[in-house]
């Protein structure tokens, strides 16, 4: 796990790269990578590639980067972790390549001589990487399907640049800082920026599973190589052409492809330990790890003061999970003067604003606290197994108003009726706009995550920002998108919208950000494309079966009882009270104060509140 | 390409310019050298121009053909559709952003990529939904320099991948010579240490900085006594420029020219010692690489397209053209000697580079 940066001057007029802004650009992802620091520029000047190193596999210089082949044709920048490097290694190596070094880094390089840009479609893990290949000129980058690792580019038209994280690349000092519309409005839908959109305008991420191949024109359209809704579309397809299988055929497909992804998400020269809550996703990984073969498993679970001995504490059953599967368990207890403390780190490692991304923030210190570099997280289960109220929620809803939501401006009729009413009657600004937005997935997608609805978007931005910021970002049109080609099940339709969209824009990239200020990196067995696939296929057989009940007995040894009950429940934490309790003393403008005093005062507009001050952070409401 | 092309698979162009050959000012400047370029292509077969404004020439570049040019805007929109159906085109060139919906009607129509040039001020506002929707259209736009593109692209919401830059390039004719004694005697300059700015006076823009050298020559000369102002170019704003030059009390050494013709442009670069063009509205500005590649140190500004033409600093310094203490910080660097740039730095915009990018951009047009 690093930082990775590059400046590419690909125009004939663009000034030979500025090194020192490449090096600015790289420090700035210090705590992506502590362990060691390069860059690479090339004879004539015009190319400049850096890099940060989290040192976890082949811990010697050899694995050092930025790395070149041994002709010199080929060098690379990368960060993430190659699962099947050494699979790859073996079938190259058959090839006739040679190897100098035990990394999976080396393995990028020599896979991009065989395959080309299409050496994507053999990688499974989590990546961001660029490779320079100089004879054909060109700078290739590449992003892992899910979008786990971060990958940020600016093309101004005569210079490329690209780093893991924007504001990194705004410490380089030669990108406008200028804000994205689309990324503001998009902000205030969801809670997250929305890719490929940034703060900045000039900025904008790489896609998750996506290339880019950048030459003496610049940057071309970014390539999808992999969509998740494609993936669903697939099984689908296969299992209809495919005789039944019985159920326990079903689920012992589903174990295997469990322990085949934590076993491959185990591969380390480090110590690889887990975070653990009282939830069935994590502990089942524990389980699966142990599985696995690993017999030193360090557990880290957050408890908090306030919730001891109370029924809302998930320290106990987390405890009992380490007791059964025997890890060496730390509960580490955090307390609102600690939030408090922490704030304004947290605000500053914070790279794009988010709603969330605390309680990782929080359970990444405890972790890198116990010395460990690499933790495995239940990130994914959710959206992998339908653990969401949405999956219920959104096929109900679009069932109840396909025939409304067809008569055209019906909807926005009912919604502008009710919309004087609506704090009388007590209804929910996603209450009144059922009728306009209920009746589709895409529209009942952005009921079920949406934090401002479009027309509440105009108390928090001005008009011409709202009005710009969704045309660029044609909010529905974007995530109508990610259903093509559209699964044909609610389950498939869901998970690809939560997985796309949600989890995509939000959890991985507070996962991301909230785990590297503390130098740690979280690997995610859940979020596995080989996985998906697999999983993909056997809900489409037995949906019934495939579910987060199928996690929990995956482990040879299966998950307590209690733990499956509890789950049922859901569970909570203080953070979000004490964000409320922090917003007014957070929050910089007056205008933001008094709107933020009056939210913080309502518990369940803490998000909104929250958002503003975060927006305050990102230059967001000085344009109002 | 989208279509078959017609030569061995070689693209023929269709062009949609105002101003072809013929024509005279920067934008017919920046055309020509494109419709050069695009000639010499390898993938390009041919290129046939429908100008608006031109003048039918005995000989033309390698690949050109130049119909006659039709000044009305519906005449020449009528041409453009018949030329269009009857000809085989595989590639569509739109010359000007005014011309956008026309060309994408055109291209779409004929099921052909349509290429756009934007060129400075006419694509820096937001246009109407028409004019947006028609340049969101387009298989590539090329734009003279980065400011630009980028106030392009903060406007309309067309994918950045597809807004190039394709900058000016400057003529052979522009090179260092001996200064012309004749021409400075006439002008009164010998011996004189001459600032010089080319560019139309024009009470309705405004924006090129004769006024701010003006306000600045009074605190030029305590540093330089020797120091004098010579302004090239004509229009209706030279009066109110007089009258400026009278209260600042240095109309004495203020000379202005009128309109130059091309031809004699290299002479007047010699009479001079530093060219400045503290400018806040260019798309680009040619005339900084014309001359810095005369040989004189360059001043420009740094709000506009002016950056590129002055390479962020490699060519020319780029001041802040409301800064009056630095522009005449260096105007009097200059005036003294001390270098401004890096030597040789303009020669990236020679013309073979600007023919080997226009090749790259129209192979990306069959990705």
């Amino acid at each position: 796990m690093c930082g990775v940066n590059g400046i590419f001057a690909f125009h004939y007029a663009a000034n030979p790269v500025d090194r020192s802004e490449l090096l600015r650009t790289r420090d700035h992802m210090v705590a992506r990578g502590p362990d060691g620091a390069g860059a690479w520029f090339s004879e004539d000047g015009r190319l400049g590639l850096g890099h940060r190193r989290l040192s976890i596999i082949d811990l010697t210089d050899a694995g050092a980067q930025p790395m070149a082949s041994a002709d010199g044709r080929y060098v690379v920048t990368f960060n993430g972790e190659i699962y099947n490097y050494r699979a790859l290694r073996k079938a190259l190596e058959a090839e006739g390549y040679v190897f100098a070094s035990h990394s999976d880094t080396e393995v990028l390089l020599h896979l991009y001589a065989s395959k080309g840009e299409n050496m994507v479609h053999s990688l499974r893990g989590m990546f961001a990487f660029a490779i320079w290949d100089r004879a054909r000129h060109a700078l290739f980058l590449a992003r892992d399907p899910y979008g786990i690792k971060p990958l940020y580019y600016s093309d101004d038209g005569w210079t490329f640049r690209f780093a893991s994280q924007v504001k990194a690349l705004l410490a380089g000092g030669a990108i406008s800082r200028d804000v994205e519309p689309a990324a503001q409005v998009g902000f205030y839908l969801w809670g997250s920026v929305p890719e490929p959109f940034t703060t900045c305008a000039a900025i904008r991420a790489l896609p998750a599973g996506a290339t880019l191949v950048v030459d003496r024109t610049g940057a071309q359209a970014p390539r999808r190589y992999h969509s998740i809704a494609q993936v669903h579309h697939e099984a689908e397809a296969q299992v209809q052409h495919e005789a039944a299988i019985a159920d326990e055929d079903v689920r012992s497909v589903v174990r295997s492809a469990l322990a085949d992804s934590v076993r491959h998400h185990l591969v380390a020269d480090v110590p690889v330990g887990a975070f653990l809550s009282a939830g069935i996703d994590s502990g089942a990984l524990v389980g699966l790890m142990r599985d696995a073969g690993q017999q030193e498993i360090q557990t880290v679970t957050l408890a908090f003061e306030e919730f001891r001995g109370r029924a809302e504490d998930e320290a106990p059953i987390a405890e009992a999970v380490a007791r059964a599967y025997g890890t060496r368990h730390t509960m580490r207890v955090i307390t609102q003067s600690e939030f408090q403390a922490d704030l304004p780190r947290i605000l500053d490692a914070m790279d794009q604003p988010t709603i969330d991304g605390i309680n990782t923030w929080f359970v990444a210190k405890a972790a890198r606290e116990l010395g460990l570099k690499v933790a495995v997280s239940g990130l994914g289960g959710d959206e992998l197994f339908g653990g969401y109220p949405s999956f219920r929620d959104i096929p109900r809803w679009v069932a109840m108003f396909a025939v409304p939501s067809r008569v055209p401006g019906l909807g926005r009729l009912a919604r502008r009726l009710a919309q004087p009413f609506a704090g009388i009657a007590g209804l929910s600004p996603k209450a009144i706009g059922l009728a306009e937005y209920g009746g589709t997935y895409a529209g009942a997608y952005l009921l079920r995550r949406g934090l401002f609805m479009p027309w509440e978007l105009p108390q928090v931005l001005n008009a011409d920002i709202v009005r710009r910021g969704l045309r660029r970002l044609a909010p529905l049109h974007r995530v109508r998108a990610e259903l093509e080609p559209a699964p044909a099940t609610a389950y498939a339709k869901v998970a690809t919208l939560e997985s796309a969209l949600y989890m995509r824009n939000q959890l991985l990239r507070d996962t991301d950000w909230a785990s590297m200020a503390h130098s740690l990196e979280v690997r995610v067995p859940l979020v596995d494309s080989a996985l998906l696939r697999v999983v993909a296929t056997a809900r489409r057989r037995a949906p019934a079966i495939v579910n987060k009940g199928c996690l929990a007995e995956s482990a040879s040894v299966p998950l307590p009882s209690i733990i499956r009950e509890r789950a049922k429940t859901g569970f909570t934490t203080p953070i979000a009270r004490w964000m409320r309790d922090a917003m007014p003393d957070v929050s910089t403008s007056g205008r933001q104060a008094r709107v933020v005093r009056a939210r913080a005062a309502q518990p369940r507009q803490w998000a909104r509140g929250w958002s503003e001050v975060v927006a305050e952070r990102y230059a967001f409401g000085a344009t109002r | 390409m989208s279509a078959s092309t017609s030569d061995a698979g070689r693209a023929r162009v269709l062009a949609l310019l105002t101003d072809g050959f013929g024509a005279g000012g920067g934008i017919a400047r920046y055309n020509q050298a494109l419709m050069t370029a695009l000639g010499q292509c390898d993938r390009v077969s041919g290129v046939t121009i429908l100008p608006r404004f031109g003048a039918e020439r005995a000989t033309l570049p390698h690949g050109i053909t130049q119909q006659p040019p039709a000044a009305g805007k519906l005449t020449w929109s009528a041409r453009a559709l018949t030329c269009a159906v009857r000809g085989k085109f595989d590639v569509l060139f739109c010359g000007h952003l005014n011309a956008v919906t026309l060309a994408a009607s055109i291209a779409r129509v004929l099921r052909i990529p349509l290429w756009v040039q934007v060129h400075g001020i006419e694509a820096w506002e937001p246009r109407g939904s028409t004019t947006r929707r028609a340049l969101e259209s387009s298989a590539i736009v090329t734009s003279v320099s980065r400011f630009t593109r980028d106030r392009l692209l903060g406007w309309s919401d067309i994918p950045p991948a597809r807004v190039k830059v394709l900058p000016n390039t400057f003529e052979g004719s522009f090179a260092p010579r001996r200064r012309n004694f004749a021409l400075a005697a006439q002008l009164g300059l010998v011996g004189k240490r001459v600032v010089l700015t080319v560019g139309r006076l024009s009470a309705a823009e405004r924006y090129k900085g004769h006024d701010r050298i003006i306000r600045a020559m009074p605190q030029v000369l305590r540093h330089v006594p020797d120091a004098a102002y010579l302004i090239v170019g004509a229009g209706d704003d030279r009066a109110r420029l007089e009258r400026l030059a009278e209260e600042q009390g240095i109309r004495a050494i203020v000379r202005f020219t009128g309109e130059v013709s091309e031809t004699e442009l290299p002479d007047h670069f010699s009479v001079a010692d530093l060219f400045a063009m503290p400018s806040t509205g260019e798309g680009f500005g040619i005339v900084f690489l014309e001359a810095a590649a005369s040989g004189l140190p360059v001043i420009g500004g740094n709000v506009d397209g002016s950056r590129d033409a002055l390479a962020d600093g490699a060519i020319g310094c780029a001041i802040d053209p409301d800064n009056d203490t630095e522009l005449v910080d260096a105007i009097v660097a200059a005036l003294e000697g001390r270098q401004l740039a890096q030597p040789k730095a303009v020669e990236r915009f020679a013309a073979m580079h600007f023919t080997k990018h226009v090749d790259d951009l129209i192979r990306t047009l069959s990705r």
